[in-house]
């Protein structure tokens, strides 16, 4: 097929307070072919796209399209132009059907009435045409991920894009979505779109991109055709010269040796259930033990009940039945205060709103949680003088830049923000860790920093429950991988029997549902 | 008819004579609230309304002028919320609160200026009924729903216009995506701030004719601080609502029946102190809130603003 | 010098304000200078204006303390009003019945129960929203309006005093009253007891865990819980603080300046608490200085209204676009970020 080049960007400049997100980037979309823009946490993919998309307005430069220039003002005028995005995080109404999803914001036949059956009947065409299977009154909140992403890509398709971006898309969907999706893409590409697919993942852009564009740092890095790329090339490209690859978590092939003889368990848990105020049942009968120094990883689609095992570990709720045992104490209805103080860390999987307090000062935000023990607190006083000194030395040593423990928090930038929480995280000497989603959002070097200090926790006894929807993150460091489904642990692989599809059924609970 | 049957008619006709305040009120609270804007400011703009909507309704010998003068209050009100929330991304409560002191002190404030100190207050002429030909005339109901002044048959209509508008339209699919998801709804190429400047000012005008009805309807005459708090009242009443026009009539039919009830039976005379009689509609909203709050289906955005560059991570 | 370069904004604009309502005071035909000069001269001019203004500044620093020490966990309270009533009526109720008792007793007792009172009415807006989700600001409106009825049921009640014109009641216990720093013009100790308050509130919220939790709760609720910290109580107790500063304030109106309850004893001092709070930018240290500045608006707007005939809400309007203009301050330092 003979390609031509329908989109380019050229010298695109954006600073987010004081940080410049994209520094002179260029960029260039041909016909018919699925572009990978791959890169690290923070390296600008997002922020380039979301200025395509109308989202941002960029500083400076320039937007050609089939060889005319264009301002793109706002996601009006990129869907006017025929370009469409689907982002990482589903921008539905949950509380609408997917049929009202699709067509919010496009004129309809009868706007002053509630017939659709015109809008119905042509979305129905489409999903035949690209092979997508939904049931269009069904409502958003009612549907798993698939499904959702899948209503996504409808509603760019019923605008009749002609390039479709997509953020991170693999990030909620198990392996078998992942082949499906991709085999829905190839057909949009012969049904003659152009997509753009933004990943952090190595594997996926070798395995669906025709051609690759590496970014770092809001900089243009490399950019070459998938014939012409390796894996070491674009490991380069991605992390730069900064980091020791041999001696990385990450790309270094050294596992780790963690045996399975017997050890003191850290942390049971017999039969536990929650039932929600909801009256629904989040957390199933679950069963599970954690011994010292060990990494247990719990795989699952977002959404299945992680987030309340966590909270029931922590003892932000308290199990519904069931008991909830550290080393042999019984803690099922301990408070999380007193779980603190026992030496349990939790790094919550939304940082930013349940982290991080952008109105306090730094010296708040790295003694929270610990404020109460000492030497932060004593009698009931809190001890500035020592809280000072200990925040100045994890400023240094996690490289937080700030002005000071006095800084506000909300002066610090996201990047700035992650580093406050994993400081928090790893200066305290633990004897449980619950890690929800732990690197997401950190660029590469952060990411293999973290594993670096879980490691070594690990090394002095310390036991990890580290819940993650990043399939590659638990294959890499977990010593045994559980999978959760609707509340439910349907499954406990150890080291030898990792297999990322049997995982992927497991998470999609195949043998749970009766087909 | 009985003697039971006479105070029940006379009981439900007062009963939907008042409930207009917090009807119109409600929605425009409601309007607002769809967007995500919580406006918190209902009483100083009612204060207000009732002020201007006397003054003017006073000078101008108009009553219906006197009304849309407060309207355009109320709108104006509802322009200054929606700027320093929506424009300069403002806390929606502070500013909310800002407006109440702003337009209580403005309420008792335009009186002294316009008609000095006066020792009997001017008054002007109050709403006359207006009976529906044939309707009226049915027993019972007759007196009840079709013989009332034009504003409370404005109240049954706009409510009934407000939930087809809201729930059967295109335009009310898209207004209320703004308040539950407005990131959602502006990557769509709705204009998030332009519907919400829109709601603010409709529901402020709404608003101000509420404030506007108790001279008008009442006692012809204004009194500092006269809203004795419905405009307080009226915020439970949209959370109890579930923000739906229709269950708001409902709600404001059932208000405005134990604001009646406690006059009613002071002046029917009472064992009970009329002071606590007057407590009834305050500790009636108290308990409703108990049942209702956490229960109600809230916009999900409501009293957030929203930023299209701020970054989440 | 970052010290002057940080208040700045603040007064620019207050200045602002004041140039913004003085084209407002000249519309409406006043002369702005000489209203001003009353406005800001008064307190300073004579013993008795001065005396009057430290009167004002007791209440006022108060009820602005009710709303900025729930602010700091986050939540509104706008029911001091109802919170100094409350502890009014508490206070004359002790003063009246136990007038016997010997001075050294019912002083401290009235004191008490007025603090006590005004907590339990602020712990009732605390605990709805603590057992029911309910917020405070439609609960604290909702039984400020209660108060004013239970207020006028006591004032006209079996305590009434038939000899005077409004709703009040008699006089508590000569032993109730508080002791006086200035016989004349009367000043009692309760601007000492008020100043106690305010440096115990401040040493409360910023040296103590306690206080520390109360403060990351209203940085971050959800980030507080999963730490550790019990919002709900949090929540709960800075409620009840507030609403016991807010009755202290009632008692102190009582036993100090008014010896009986008076219907409309609390003044317009919630709405300036109000008021004073937002200017103060919830800062719990700024309250007693920026109270003591608005008590001085105040004492000149009575002045300002008998001697010049300006409606003495102009006042309010001042203070509504001081409030304003600081906030309005706040987003132009955050734009230059």
């Amino acid at each position: 097929m003979e390609q031509t080049t329908i989109l380019q960007m050229h010298e695109v400049n954006k600073t987010f307070d004081k940080v410049k997100a994209l520094d002179n980037v260029e960029f260039e979309l041909k016909s018919n072919e699925i572009l990978g823009l791959l890169g690290g946490n923070g390296a600008g993919k997002t922020t380039l796209m979301n200025v395509l998309y109308g989202l941002y307005k960029m500083d400076s430069g320039s937007i050609i399209l089939n060889g005319k220039p264009i301002s793109i003002p706002s996601p009006k005028d990129a869907i006017a132009h025929g370009i469409g995005m689907v982002h990482q995080h589903f921008l539905q109404i949950n509380n609408y059907t997917v049929l009202d999803n699709i067509i919010l914001g496009t004129s309809v036949s009868h706007p002053w009435t509630a017939d659709r059956k015109k809008e119905k009947t042509e979305i129905e065409k489409l999903c035949k045409r690209f092979g997508l299977e939904i049931n269009l009154d069904a409502y958003i909140e009612s549907l798993p991920m698939g499904t959702r992403q899948k209503v996504e890509i409808l509603k760019a398709l019923y605008r009749g894009v002609n390039i479709l971006i997509l953020d991170e898309p693999t990030t909620n969907l198990i392996p078998q979505e992942v082949d499906a999706l991709f085999e829905t893409l190839k057909i949009m590409v012969k049904e003659g779109l152009s997509i753009v697919f933004i990943t952090h993942k190595l594997r996926e852009v070798l395995h669906i991109c025709d051609r690759i564009s590496v970014l770092r740092e809001g900089k243009n890095v490399v950019s070459l055709t998938r014939k012409d790329a390796s894996d070491e090339m674009l490991v380069r490209a991605m992390v730069g010269e900064g980091m020791d690859l041999k001696k990385s978590v990450i790309f270094s092939d050294s596992g780790r040796k963690f045996d399975t003889t017997k050890r003191e368990k850290v942390l049971t848990l017999e039969n536990v259930s929650l039932v929600n105020s909801d009256k629904i049942t989040v957390l199933n009968d679950i069963s599970l033990e954690i011994e010292a120094g060990e990494i247990f990883g719990v795989a699952g689609v977002a959404g299945n009940g992680q987030r309340d095992l966590a909270e029931v570990v922590m003892g932000i709720q308290t199990a519904t039945s069931g008991s909830v045992k550290f080393m042999n104490e019984d803690i099922t209805h301990q408070t999380t205060k007193e779980n603190i103080a026992r030496g349990f860390v939790y790094i919550p999987e939304d940082r930013l709103s349940d982290g991080f307090l952008h109105k306090a000062s730094v010296a708040y935000n790295l003694i929270l949680g610990y404020h109460n023990l000492p030497p932060y607190s004593k009698n009931g006083i809190v001890n500035w003088k020592n809280v000072n000194t200990a925040s100045k030395d994890m400023i240094k040593k996690f490289t937080i830049k700030t002005t000071g423990p006095d800084d506000a928090g909300g002066n610090l930038s996201g990047g700035n923000i992650q580093r406050v929480m994993i400081a928090r995280a790893f200066s305290q000497s633990s004897k449980l860790m619950v890690a929800h989603n732990p690197t997401r959002g950190l660029d590469i070097p952060s990411m293999d920093f973290v594993y670096k200090n879980i490691y070594e926790h690990a090394e002095t006894g310390m036991a990890t429950l580290l819940l993650s929807e990043d399939l590659d993150e638990l294959l890499l460091i977990s010593d045994r991988i559980a999978v959760m489904y609707r509340g439910k642990i349907v499954g406990i692989l150890p080291k030898e029997k990792f297999d990322k599809y049997e995982i992927g059924r497991l998470m999609s609970g195949y043998d749970q549902e009766s087909k | 008819m009985t003697g039971i049957a006479t105070f029940l008619v006379e009981f439900l006709k007062l009963t939907f004579l008042s409930m207009v305040p917090f009807v119109l009120a409600g929605q425009g609270t409601m309007l607002g609230g769809r967007t995500g804007v919580f406006n918190v400011a209902q009483e100083g703009i009612m204060l207000t309304g009732a002020s201007v909507g006397f003054l003017v309704g006073y000078t101008s010998g108009s009553v219906f002028v006197g009304a849309v003068a407060a309207m355009l209050v109320g709108g104006l009100f509802g322009l200054i919320l929606s700027y320093f929330t929506t424009t300069l991304k403002m806390d929606q409560f502070v500013v909310g609160l800002a407006l109440f002191f702003v337009g209580t002190g403005l309420s008792t404030l335009l009186p002294k200026l316009v008609l000095g100190i006066t020792l009997t207050p001017p008054l002007i002429p109050t709403l006359k009924n207006i009976p529906i030909p044939l309707l009226s005339e049915i027993p019972v109901l007759g007196p009840i729903l079709f013989n009332q002044n034009i504003l409370v048959y404005v109240s049954v209509l706009l409510s009934i216009l407000l939930w087809y508008l809201l729930f059967k339209t295109n335009l009310g699919l898209r207004l209320r995506s703004v308040g539950e998801n407005p990131k959602a709804a502006d990557s769509l190429g709705i204009s998030v701030n332009r519907y919400r400047y829109l709601t603010s000012i409709i529901g402020g005008m709404l608003i101000g004719l509420a404030g506007a009805y108790l001279p008008m309807v009442y006692t012809g005459t204004f009194t500092e601080l006269m809203t004795k708090g419905r405009g307080w009242i009226v915020i439970a009443l949209t959370f109890f609502g579930g923000w739906s026009p229709l269950v708001i009539l409902l709600g404001s039919i059932f208000f405005a029946g134990i604001e009646v009830l406690s006059y009613r039976m002071q002046v029917g005379g009472s064992v009970i102190p009329f002071q606590f009689l007057n407590m009834l509609p305050y500790i009636g909203t108290i308990i409703i809130m108990i049942f209702t709050f956490g229960k109600s289906r809230v916009p999900a955005f409501l009293g957030q603003n929203y930023d299209r560059e701020r970054r989440t991570l | 010098m970052t010290q002057i370069k940080k208040s700045l904004p603040y007064v620019i604009a207050i200045l602002g304000a004041f140039i913004a309502a003085g084209i407002f005071i000249a519309a409406i035909q006043f002369n702005p200078f000489e209203a001003y000069k009353t406005l800001i001269t008064t307190s300073f001019r004579t013993p008795n204006g001065f005396i009057q203004t430290l009167m004002k500044w007791v209440p006022l620093t108060l009820t602005a303390l009710a709303f900025t020490v729930p602010l700091s966990s986050g939540k509104f309270n706008i029911g001091a009003e109802g919170q100094f009533l409350a502890g009014a009526i508490g206070a004359t109720s002790v003063g009246i019945l136990l007038a016997d008792l010997p001075a050294a007793l019912l002083i401290p007792l009235v004191i008490i129960a007025g603090i006590v009172t005004g907590a339990l009415w602020g712990l009732i807006s605390a605990w709805l929203l603590y057992q029911f989700n309910i917020n405070e600001i439609l609960s604290t409106v909702l039984l400020n309006f209660i108060s004013f009825q239970l207020v006028d049921y006591v004032a006209t009640g079996p305590w009434r005093d038939p000899s005077a014109g409004a709703p009040t009641t008699i006089a508590i216990g000569q032993n109730g009253y508080l002791p006086m720093l200035i016989k004349n013009p009367p000043l009692s100790i309760g601007v000492i007891l008020m100043i106690l308050v305010a440096v115990g509130i401040y040493f409360y919220t910023n040296k103590t865990t306690s206080g520390y939790e109360l403060v990351a709760t209203g940085a971050n609720p959800r980030a507080a819980k999963v730490h550790g910290i019990d919002t709900r109580k949090m929540f709960l107790l800075s409620m009840v603080i507030g609403a016991a500063a807010a009755g202290l304030a009632g008692a102190l109106e009582v036993s100090g300046v008014q010896h009986r309850l008076i219907e409309g004893i609390h003044s317009n001092f919630a709405t300036l608490g109000l008021i004073i709070g937002l200017i103060s930018r919830g800062k719990n240290q700024a309250v007693p200085f920026v109270a003591f500045f608005i008590a001085v608006l105040e004492v000149g707007a009575s002045a300002m209204q008998r001697t010049m005939m300006i409606p003495s809400q102009v006042v309010l309007i001042v203070e509504a676009l001081i409030v304003i203009f600081i906030l309005l301050s706040d987003l132009i330092k955050r734009r230059q970020k």
